[in-house]
């Protein structure tokens, strides 16, 4: 009697404890995904810190899925800069990458404020099935100098804060981190067992079954002295002109945004001891310009700078700038690099009779972040609806200036985006319509100009304004 | 310019008013330009016209054989005499002085008056006769004058390019591998207009005042227009004085930054060590405590081992070879040409903040005041003196010398 009033008390019990897990895991964002395997590479060796994340998802629930979500905190997500998701297809040796659409998104009932961005699958994910997924995402201003602030002869030491298991709204089955940094020295690292390190390369994990929005924060504080290279402000002007060049003006505010120098600054320490003096500062960047660059110049506010070489050959051309002066921990310097380039080379007719630019949207510099980056595409006059197409959101807006011998003034096409890594030099277009009758207005109107002015010259030459014969 | 003698000649042979001013004119500007350089500016108008008349003198003679000897043209000899030689007087004006002439025509040429044209035909012709050349010899005579001009031409450009283009804020030197730009300056500028606060002030001496304005966009002491002698007085006196007093002064004028011009590391001869003498004259002008004697071993600046220790502690002393010894590890100066004096010392009251590429410009910031003041004891120990700083405060005044 007792035993079968426990066994029954068990199994109201274990009822209502399968009903009471059937109903919560119903109320949680998306209940039907789960990731079996999880590796994320986290590249900490450059300024911009660069996360490959594959995902192996399977779907144990009853529905297909359209989308997956991953989850950022929110302090991590302001400082993303770009987000790419491709879906691997086939087996071993015939791997292919599929690219996924990957869009912000909010939901209302996100914890603690968590971020979303959702990759949309190209084809819903059955019941049972998995994929593999490949995410990749950079982070920028991620890695805060600590000690703020340092002298001419030490080296930079950074922390970096995340989390050492992936913070995702699905349950993860196995998950494994490796961090890779520039150098060996590393200060300190939290210890999330299992921890292990190796040369440059900590590993966190693995670790097993974690419930979804599990985050463990740990810091890593190690040295990084490549050049912390970031353009506050970039305007790029790209000027068309019909009669065969394209003319580029850019306008840079670079800073050294790594620890402030603080103290003296030695020229003779710097210039004798160069290995163990000013490591974290940097003296060269390297502009990567399309090939048949013509007419290259660089120069501030006060004039030309004469320290800068252009390397040109048939694919691309290389100009290496030096500032007047090496940048330091927060120095900053300002200049204006402007080149031609052949408009044959970046100019088409789209198969419905409008003309387009194609242009690579971004900054030139190598491994450089830019804060605000703005393009200005100054069509030539008489031009017509323009619209532009680019890979990733921008804010875009029309301008009209004035050049020579305008009469109605040039449209510009304005584009705006913050946080722009070297990831984002992906080509753009920029579509307008064009009358070819328009390019013989400039011309017209100068011979018409300088016609009537000899006409007139004549006619006075030759009217008799007498009154009296 | 090398045809001026032949023109001083061409001058005396008819010596006339305008001639003899011409004379006495390239005669005093050549006494001045010899006293003073930059009154060469005087010398070259008067250095034109001479050469101009000899020139027009020479093309004269040449012109004449050639159009004596033409055939055709000997038969109206007369006629054409008289326009020859007026033409050839009209179209020889190279500048603006009339020309000493052989013949006498006049200069009303749209008349035509016969007689005078005659007499003066036949006495030109005359003369003319005594003075003809060979037809052949005056054509390549002609042709190489021509040619002179012309070389005389790219001459000028070139020595127009190379000595009188120098902007003196772009040095160059041409080394072994090309061309090598000393760009210290702008450098230098870049840097106090980027990493300076908006309001920090610059004292350097009044050379660079509208430089450091223009480029660097910052507040300076004393710039170009030195029109308040007392003002770059302060600075010539903070400059040669020890490093405490000048903080001193610098202070009381609520400098930031003190800019000084070194070239003893490439060789650039206009630096302020060089300019050292004017700022302890004038500084000594207007405060008595500077005196010149002070400064000077056998009536000389120097800066080397022989050198005054009030030079050797004076600020433009420590600022400019700050360090400079251990460029080369003996502290040689390629303006003075000499070794340094005193080669290792520390900086108390500045720090320096930046040193252009070459070392042609440096930078120092004022050091802020200590928190503490400690008193002339320098024994003391700094355990000691925060225990008895509270009575030392109160006895400071005392006695200085515990």
């Amino acid at each position: 009697m007792e035993g079968l009033l426990r066994l029954r008390l068990a199994l109201v019990f274990s009822v209502v404890a399968h009903l009471s897990l059937l109903v919560r895991s119903s109320s949680l964002s998306s209940p039907e995904l789960q990731i079996v395997n999880a590796e994320r590479r986290i590249d900490l060796t450059s300024h911009i810190v660069r996360v490959y994340l594959t995902l192996k998802v399977e779907n144990a629930g009853t529905s297909p899925a359209s989308e997956i979500l991953l989850a950022f905190p929110p302090t991590q997500v302001d400082r993303i800069a770009l987000v790419k998701a491709t879906a691997t297809v086939g087996k071993k040796k015939k791997k292919s990458y599929l690219p996924l659409d990957v869009n912000p998104t909010d939901l209302p009932d996100a914890p603690n404020g968590t971020k979303y961005f959702s990759i949309a699958f190209s084809n819903p994910l059955g019941m049972g099935e998995s994929v593999t997924l490949e995410v990749f995402y950079t982070l920028t201003h991620s890695q805060e100098p600590f000690p703020v602030e340092i002298s001419q002869s030490e080296s930079q030491l950074v922390y970096y804060r995340d989390s050492a298991v992936i913070l995702s709204p699905y349950h993860i089955k196995q998950q494994i981190t490796f961090i890779k940094t520039p150098s060996t020295k590393v200060e300190s690292f939290t210890r999330v067992e299992p921890t292990d390190r190796a040369g440059i390369e900590l590993k966190y994990g693995p670790y097993d079954d974690h419930p979804p929005y599990s985050f463990s924060p740990i810091i890593v504080h190690f040295e990084n002295n490549n050049p912390f290279a970031v353009v506050e402000e970039l305007v790029r002007e790209v000027e068309i002109s019909h009669w065969g060049s394209l003319q580029i003006t850019e306008h840079y505010k670079l800073v050294n945004a790594g620890a402030r120098h603080k103290g003296i600054f030695s020229r003779v320490e710097y210039q004798s001891r160069q290995s163990l003096s000013g490591v974290s500062s940097f003296k060269h960047l390297l502009a990567r310009l399309p090939p048949r660059v013509h007419s290259a110049y660089y120069r501030d506010d006060i004039g030309n700078i004469s320290s800068s070489h252009l390397r040109t050959d048939s694919r691309k051309s290389e100009m290496e700038i030096e500032p007047r002066y090496p940048l330091f921990g927060g120095w900053k310097a300002t200049f204006v690099i402007g080149y031609g380039l052949p408009l044959q080379d970046f100019l088409f007719e789209s198969p419905d009779g409008r003309r387009y630019l194609n242009f690579s949207f971004g900054c030139p510099l190598a491994e450089t972040v830019v804060d605000k980056l703005t393009i200005k595409v100054v069509l030539p006059e008489g031009s017509q609806n323009p619209s532009a197409v680019v890979p990733f959101p921008v804010k875009e807006h029309l301008e009209t200036s004035y050049s020579y011998l305008d009469v109605v003034g040039r449209t510009v096409v304005v584009l705006e985006k913050n946080n722009v890594v070297p990831e984002h030099n992906s080509p753009f277009q920029v579509y307008y319509n064009f009358n070819p009758i328009f390019m013989l207005a400039e011309p017209m109107m100068l011979a018409s100009a300088f016609f009537l002015f000899f006409m007139a010259c004549v006619a006075y030459l030759h009217v008799d304004l007498s009154i009296r014969k | 310019a090398f045809l001026v003698p032949a023109g001083i000649i061409a001058c005396f042979l008819p010596l006339s008013d305008a001639s003899s001013f011409v004379v006495l004119y390239i005669v005093t500007s050549v006494y001045f330009s010899g006293v003073m350089v930059r009154l060469m500016l005087v010398l070259a108008p008067a250095a034109c016209i001479m050469s101009g008349i000899a020139l027009s003198e020479a093309f004269d003679v040449f012109t004449r054989s050639i159009k004596f000897q033409l055939p055709g043209v000997s038969g109206n000899s007369q006629n054409d005499a008289g326009d020859a030689s007026s033409g050839s007087v009209v179209t020889q004006k190279t500048d603006k002085n009339e020309d000493s002439v052989k013949e006498r025509p006049s200069k009303k040429n749209k008349k035509k008056e016969k007689e005078n044209v005659e007499k003066a035909s036949i006495k030109s012709q005359i003369e003319k006769r005594l003075l003809v050349l060979p037809l052949e010899a005056s054509v390549i005579a002609i042709l190489l004058l021509v040619l002179l001009g012309a070389f005389y031409v790219v001459h000028c450009v070139w020595a127009a390019a190379e000595a009188y283009s120098a902007p003196s804020i772009v040095l160059t030197s041409y080394s072994h591998d090309g061309l090598h730009v000393f760009d210290d300056f702008r450098e230098a500028y870049a840097w106090l207009r980027h990493n300076t606060e908006v309001d920090d002030k610059v004292a350097s001496w009044w050379d660079y005042g509208y430089q450091t304005t223009a480029m660097a966009n910052r507040t300076v002491i004393v710039d170009n227009n030195t029109w308040n002698n007392t003002h770059i007085a302060t600075v010539g006196t903070a400059m040669s004085s020890p490093e405490k007093a000048a903080w001193e002064i610098f202070n009381s004028l609520d400098v930031k930054y003190v800019l000084v011009v070194f070239g003893g590391l490439v060789g650039y001869s206009s630096d302020d060590i060089n300019k050292f003498l004017w700022m302890v004259r004038i500084g000594g002008g207007v405060f008595p405590h500077i005196k010149e004697p002070d400064y000077l071993r056998d009536g000389q600046y120097r800066i080397d081992s022989q050198a005054t220790p009030t030079m050797l502690n004076c600020l433009m002393y420590k600022l400019s070879y700050y360090r400079f010894v251990e460029t080369d590890g003996k502290g040689f100066d390629r303006v003075r040409q000499t070794e340094i004096g005193k080669k290792y010392f520390k900086l108390t009251h500045f720090e320096e903040v930046f040193t252009t590429h070459h070392w042609m410009v440096r930078i120092y910031k004022l050091k802020p005041p200590k928190n503490r003041i400690r008193g002339k004891a320098k024994k003391s120990k700094s355990k000691a003196s925060s225990t008895t700083t509270s009575r030392r405060s109160g006895t400071r005044k005392k006695n200085p010398w515990h």
